[in-house]
């Protein structure tokens, strides 16, 4: 599962709206998944298995059950609440949210909104994926069977920074196996079988 | 899966419709027994018909469908017994269905592939499912042996299971798949044979998702069951 992903959330009942802004979105902005549920009960469940960033909320839902509302928002202080506005809500509903739009902005207000809120956790995804030479030559023992106390003997290295390039080669492949790594330092060429 | 509309499964809901929004419920209805023909049954009707235990076909239908239970409620013994039989048949599904299955596949795709690469990518293949057998192999013999004589209420087995160890397998066997897909997926390229590889991705997705699911229940269902009942006999 792709962890950089932004989990959002629309609670709202119509199924059009749901696909208009979704799809508005997803379509100009990359890194956004969307989620449709229609009414709060259902944000813990969700919420145990994919963590939520955003939630875009028709105040309708939460106008009579304010206190209840409160409560969930509350419980999940990390998630941040933006209403859909189509009618006009008593101001004392919309404060309990952190920001609003009008249906009838224009979908690029709506998207910066959203690119502001994830701004510093989306910059990470521009990380470099080409290991480093240092990194290189800790793949080429790893690969060969070397445990960590010896490829910091051999390269003249701490074995805690042994570990720290190991964590990198893991986190730049996507691989976190042994013998995952000596696949793809050999389909890489970076070492050859004998 | 392409799924944007999360379908919560009650007692109510018609199992076609279900299958409609999320046809990886096939492979819930086969862990089941039961048959893809479910003409207008609800979800209620379909279990009685099939014995199953409905709370326990709701709780992993729901998590096919992506909502995690809150809390689980303990089960009663007929419970859970459907809960074995889904446990079990999951098992079969691995070794009989998907084994070969994705093993044809990747022999599929040899010919893109330098002899090398390929032995060391079978090689892992094969290491990475002897692992998950053994690991069902431990399940069968040891574990739901083990759960059965204590809902049962026969005597002690002398096997004890280790829950620490149990749950180190699972990690184990879930991080080999995952470099299985990012092999494919971000660093090996093979030429021509992209349908086969597509096949491949296509089953390994399958298996992960039914895998997790597998372990879920494995490990938030059936293990606090089983420390549940212990600790009412010792106590």
């Amino acid at each position: 599962m792709d962890k950089e992903r932004k989990n959002i959330v629309i609670i709202e009942p119509s199924p059009i709206v749901f696909e208009g802004i979704s799809a508005s979105i997803a379509k100009r902005e990359n890194g956004y998944s969307f989620f449709w549920l229609e009414n709060i009960d259902e944000i813990s469940i969700l919420q145990q298995q994919k963590r939520i960033s955003i939630i875009l909320i028709n105040p309708a839902i939460i106008q009579n059950r304010l206190q209840e509302f409160v409560k969930v928002k509350n419980q999940f202080p990390e998630i941040y609440w933006i209403g859909i506005l189509y009618s006009f809500f008593d101001s004392h509903i919309l404060n309990t949210l952190n920001d609003t739009f009008s249906i009838t902005d224009s979908i690029s207000i709506v998207i910066k909104k959203i690119n502001k809120i994830c701004k510093d956790s989306t910059s990470k995804l521009n990380y470099n994926e080409d290991l480093s030479k240092r990194e290189i030559d800790v793949l080429k023992l790893l690969a060969k069977g070397f445990s960590n106390k010896e490829i910091a003997d051999k390269l003249n290295i701490s074995i805690h920074t042994v570990m720290s390039h190991r964590k990198n080669i893991m986190d730049k492949t996507g691989i976190r196996s042994l013998p995952g790594l000596t696949i793809f330092a050999v389909t890489k060429k970076i070492i050859t079988l004998e | 899966m392409y799924q944007t509309k999360k379908t919560y499964i009650t007692p109510t809901s018609k199992m076609l419709d279900l299958i409609n929004d999320n046809h990886s419920l096939l492979l819930l209805l086969q862990h089941f027994n039961i048959d893809f023909a479910v003409s207008n049954a609800t979800v209620k009707e379909l279990c009685s018909k099939n014995n199953v235990s409905l709370n326990v076909f709701l709780l992993v239908g729901n998590l096919y469908n992506d909502f995690y239970p809150e809390k689980v409620e303990s089960f009663k013994v007929e419970e859970v017994k459907s809960l074995l039989t889904f446990l079990k048949n999951s098992h079969a599904f691995y070794i009989e269905d998907k084994y070969p299955e994705l093993n044809f596949y990747l022999q599929k795709i040899k010919d893109g592939l330098s002899t090398n690469d390929f032995k060391l990518i079978e090689k892992f293949f094969n290491d990475y499912y002897s692992e998950v057998l053994d690991h069902f192999k431990y399940e069968d013999e040891i574990v739901f042996p083990y759960f059965c004589s204590l809902i049962n209420n026969s005597s002690i087995p002398t096997t004890a299971i280790s829950v620490e160890e149990y749950r180190n397998h699972h990690t184990d066997i879930e991080t080999k798949l995952t470099d299985l897909k990012n092999l494919f997926l971000k660093h090996i390229s093979i030429k021509n044979e992209l349908s086969a590889k597509r096949k491949f991705l296509n089953s390994l997705f399958e298996l992960e998702f039914d895998l997790t699911i597998h372990s879920i229940i494995e490990e938030k269902i059936l293990i606090p069951l089983v420390e549940k009942i212990e600790s009412e006999r010792n106590g």
